[in-house]
């Protein structure tokens, strides 16, 4: 089985998620988040050869790498647009890892960003610019609230099944929020309870307004290099392995609402890195709502299929605790720029293995797990990254 | 060509809701397309269902920032577990709220949204019986009833 050797993530950058994006672009924000990571690997701009970036919210996505490209003058000898939804992010390391053991390219900038504007998101236009054109003939006709209604439908039908209850999933957002709190640049910082959570409006029945993510602007970016790197400023952080998982696009086409790729993508990931579960010490997994975390903590395989409830409501998933979940807050109480949402996974985890993360930093940090995750629990890339 | 998204629509404005099926695979097919997706052959039959069918699973949606269903609220989207075996996203009508439940026995209704006909969903009419019996106090209660549907599932 390959096995990345070489792979090494030596600068990361992300910006403060705002819900004000004062008139920037996608490319703007894009372009601040590159200029850090391009300044804490260490490198010279010059030195990036490779490019990987995900869609844009608001511009068109013609030429869109090219677009990146040009606005930062970098001339790059591989680039492309990844757009697997909420896994993008986690998937653009995938592939540099690939690029960069190989050989194909030394330096490869992995670029996520977007931009947060309510009069487009909230239109028709804006809902039907994330359906698919079956989705937008069959399925728009009945009121489906996107991505909302979809988890919805995955977590009544996971309490049909399990029994899991608004209280455990609820638990989740509680101990991100915790999370957040030690994280200056979370979007939500005020303490917050279980009532909290369920006294927030139902929005979707049985989710409700605290368990789903809040859309915002911004954007992370990744140096993912050839190790070893010219890059030294920090110890490197090795992408050990990836693994991906694909079911379907639209929930109908779900074989299953409770059991996702996930299962697969974590194994394959894990087997690449020749890692166990008992080996991972901090788990970054996307977090669109929380019935998303506790089906991703399931499938993974921290406690038996069915058992996520019970085990969110007796493990503590803070920085304190004994399994460490989303230790920047998660997308939930930072926000979701857009495609970066998912790359604030990747850099909190480097973060941690670095020993950087300040207040919020766990103490056994040798092994992270993060997770992307697209669509209705449809596609998944999950990647081990531990320290050298 | 023959144009499957008009075909589709074509039989609800008759009253009636056909899915394609392939013959080869003896499997029905939603959404409509061109070819089967397991086989990737061409020749799909269109066959009308029962309209029978359980809810697989459902949300209550209460905050709608669609246009035409921001005065609608609260309503019941659900995904339907047709007999014959494929799943179609719709609406639950003609249900209390509180007794929307996964496993619900449901079947075929149409309604009329914006100018177009729409296949919905409603509770069918022998879970209205047991809904009967239950105010009478006969059998278990509706809830133990119908988890037993759903279990099936």
């Amino acid at each position: 089985m390959f096995k990345p050797s070489h792979a090494s993530i030596v600068g990361i950058g992300d910006l403060k998620p705002s819900l004000n994006p004062g008139g920037k672009s996608t490319l703007d924000f894009m372009a601040e988040a590159a200029a850090l990571a391009i300044l804490d690997a260490g490198l010279l701009k010059n030195d990036v050869d490779g490019l990987l970036v995900t869609p844009p919210s608001e511009d068109s996505y013609f030429l869109w790498p090219s677009q990146v490209a040009e606005y930062l003058q970098l001339f790059p000898v591989f680039m492309n647009m990844v757009e697997l939804g909420g896994a993008s992010a986690a998937a653009t390391i995938a592939r540099a890892a690939l690029l960069v053991d190989a050989g194909v390219c030394k330096n490869c900038l992995c670029l996520s960003g977007g931009v947060w504007d309510k009069q487009v998101f909230n239109t028709l236009e804006g809902k039907m610019a994330v359906m698919s054109q079956a989705e937008i003939d069959y399925d728009l006709p009945y009121g489906p609230m996107g991505f909302n209604s979809g988890y919805a439908l995955i977590a009544r039908r996971h309490m049909h099944e399990y029994g899991t209850t608004p209280e455990q999933l609820a638990k989740i957002a509680v101990d991100q929020r915790f999370n957040a709190m030690a994280n200056p640049d979370a979007l939500f910082k005020n303490p917050l309870t279980v009532s909290d959570v369920l006294a927030s409006p139902l929005v979707v029945d049985p989710l409700h307004l605290l368990e789903i993510v809040r859309p915002c602007s911004g954007a992370s970016a990744v140096m993912v290099s050839r190790f070893p790197s010219d890059a030294n400023r920090h110890d490197p952080v090795l992408v050990r392995g990836f693994g991906e998982a694909y079911t379907h696009s639209s929930i109908v086409y779900a074989t299953s609402l409770t059991d996702s790729p996930i299962k697969m993508a974590s194994h394959r990931a894990c087997q690449m890195a020749g890692v166990e579960i008992e080996n991972i010490d901090l788990v970054s997994l996307y977090d669109c709502y929380t019935i998303t975390v506790l089906i991703s903590l399931e499938d993974i395989g921290f406690c038996p299929k069915g058992k996520g409830g019970k085990f969110v409501e007796n493990t503590d998933l803070t920085y304190n605790g004994s399994l460490p979940c989303n230790t920047h807050g998660g997308q939930l109480a930072c926000g979701q720029a857009s495609f970066a949402g998912g790359m604030s996974h990747v850099t909190e985890a480097v973060r941690q293995l670095r020993g950087e993360a300040g207040v919020r930093q766990v103490k056994k940090n040798r092994v992270a797990l993060v997770n992307g995750n697209g669509g209705v629990m449809s596609t998944q890339c999950c990647l081990i990254l531990g320290r050298g | 060509m023959n144009d499957y998204k008009d075909t589709y629509w074509q039989y609800i404005s008759s009253g009636k809701l056909c899915l394609q099926f392939c013959p080869a695979c003896k499997q029905y097919i939603f959404y409509p397309r061109g070819l089967c997706p397991n086989c990737l052959q061409s020749g799909l039959e269109w066959k009308e269902v029962t309209g029978k069918g359980r809810v697989y699973s459902y949300t209550i949606v209460h905050i709608s920032s669609l246009p035409d269903f921001q005065d609608e609220t609260p309503y019941i989207y659900a995904l339907i577990e047709l007999a014959e075996g494929v799943r179609m996203p719709s609406n639950l009508i003609d249900c209390p709220m509180d007794k929307v439940r996964v496993g619900l026995s449901v079947e075929l209704a149409f309604i009329k949204r914006k100018g177009k006909i729409l296949p919905v969903f409603k509770p069918s009419e022998a879970t209205f019986s047991i809904n009967f019996l239950t105010s009478k106090g006969i059998g278990g209660t509706i809830n133990n009833l119908i988890n037993k549907e759903g279990s099936q599932l």
